[in-house]
């Protein structure tokens, strides 16, 4: 009875935990999805503000970029525990180790990060597509930072 | 006795010059990122034609401006090492440069039409792969750049060089189009024609243009659509 009991606990946690994934895999997903989440409201700001401007629409730009800005006030910093660099999200994570030696610098690429997006929903809300479209250059530039800085290249 | 003599035709000047802009300008904005990515792409056509033309004008332009002219042999490069060359154009060794900086502008340009920053610029042909493949092609695009910057210091350090050392003044003809030489070496006569360059513009300007435009993909963009009504106000 009691060695049934142990294998059916046995059983759940491990399930569980096979549910779960490893803490590390999980991260990787959220912050995956944080980011691709960010990439559709960029695209769309992109298309209304710069491609087609014909198409702007101002409600749906503000609730983009608030989208930006709600991504990058997240406290995505807690995502990035240690070993994440290995791990696996929806794919591999492209998270270069010398990442958890240059805290400093990393710091400084997401204040700018969530410095710029929180001014893109601001500029967002006066409907100044001009000034929207020089602040979303801006946004970019810190993605790139970012990147250029602290993920594998392809 | 020394006689000045016409190497470089006027469009090869302006292709060079215009060359050395755009470089100038993707490698900036590349670097910049963000609202410049627009300008990179841009800048990326504008290297398309530029090499478009000058790959023609490597058959049909002047003389000087020939592949067949300057293709660096070995014969050649042997020759020139003893000082026995002779010529007023691309020396064999300024000729591996060009087919060098052409090749890998050439790869860098058709990279680039498929790649993507992952934030909000893509290529102009980026829609005819699938975004992994963009995301290698990103990558090789980055890369192979560290070559190009290595032979545009080559380039650069080149000039210095037979300034200073060889003592003579490369950049001036390709201002002027124009090199003294001594007056018994032989000179071949060079016509520009025209109505040649301006065709040969139009084929360049053509070929960026359907690249550039989008009228080489499956869905070109509408001109005039109204997605905002297609999409639900939650």
């Amino acid at each position: 009875m009691k060695s049934k009991l142990l294998f059916a606990l046995l059983l759940s946690t491990t399930s569980l935990a096979a549910f779960a994934g490893r803490a590390e895999d999980q991260q990787v997903k959220f912050r995956q999805s944080a980011y691709s989440f960010a990439a559709w409201n960029c695209a769309k700001i992109k298309k209304q503000v710069v491609e087609q401007p014909e198409t702007y629409n101002k409600e749906q730009v503000i609730a983009a970029a608030n989208a930006v800005a709600a991504v990058a006030n997240s406290g995505l910093g807690a995502l990035y525990g240690a070993g994440t660099d290995q791990a696996t999200g929806w794919k591999k994570s492209r998270l270069k180790p010398e990442f958890f030696d240059k805290q400093e610098e990393a710091k400084k690429v997401a204040l700018a990060f969530i410095k710029e997006s929180n001014e893109l929903a601001k500029v967002a809300a006066t409907g100044d597509v001009a000034a929207i479209k020089a602040q979303f250059g801006k946004v970019g530039e810190t993605c790139k930072n970012c990147h250029d800085g602290f993920r594998v290249r392809d | 006795m020394t006689v000045s003599v016409q190497v470089w035709d006027l469009p090869l000047r302006l292709f060079h010059w215009l060359l050395a802009a755009a470089v100038a300008g993707a490698i900036i904005t590349g670097e910049i990122g963000g609202g410049l990515m627009d300008w990179h792409g841009r800048i990326g056509v504008l290297i398309l034609g530029l090499l478009v033309f000058r790959v023609i004008w490597g058959f049909a332009g002047t003389p000087h401006a020939r592949f067949g002219s300057f293709i660096p042999t070995p014969a050649k490069i042997a020759a020139y090492r003893k000082g026995q060359w002779q010529g007023h154009g691309h020396n064999p060794f300024g000729a591996l440069a060009v087919f060098a900086l052409l090749g890998i502008l050439a790869a860098l340009v058709g990279l680039g039409l498929f790649a993507n920053d992952d934030i909000a610029f893509h290529g102009p042909l980026f829609e005819l792969v699938d975004k992994s493949a963009s995301d290698s092609l990103t990558g090789w695009h980055a890369r192979i750049f560290n070559i190009l910057a290595v032979l545009i210091g080559l380039h650069l350090a080149a000039i210095v060089f037979y300034v200073r050392v060889k003592k003579q003044n490369l950049v001036i003809p390709m201002l002027t189009g124009r090199k003294i030489v001594p007056k018994d070496q032989p000179v071949q006569a060079a016509r520009l024609s025209v109505l040649r360059s301006v065709a040969v513009l139009a084929i360049a300007v053509a070929a960026a243009w359907t690249v550039g435009s989008g009228v080489l993909l499956p869905h070109p963009p509408p001109a005039a659509v109204a997605p905002a009504a297609a999409t639900p106000s939650w």
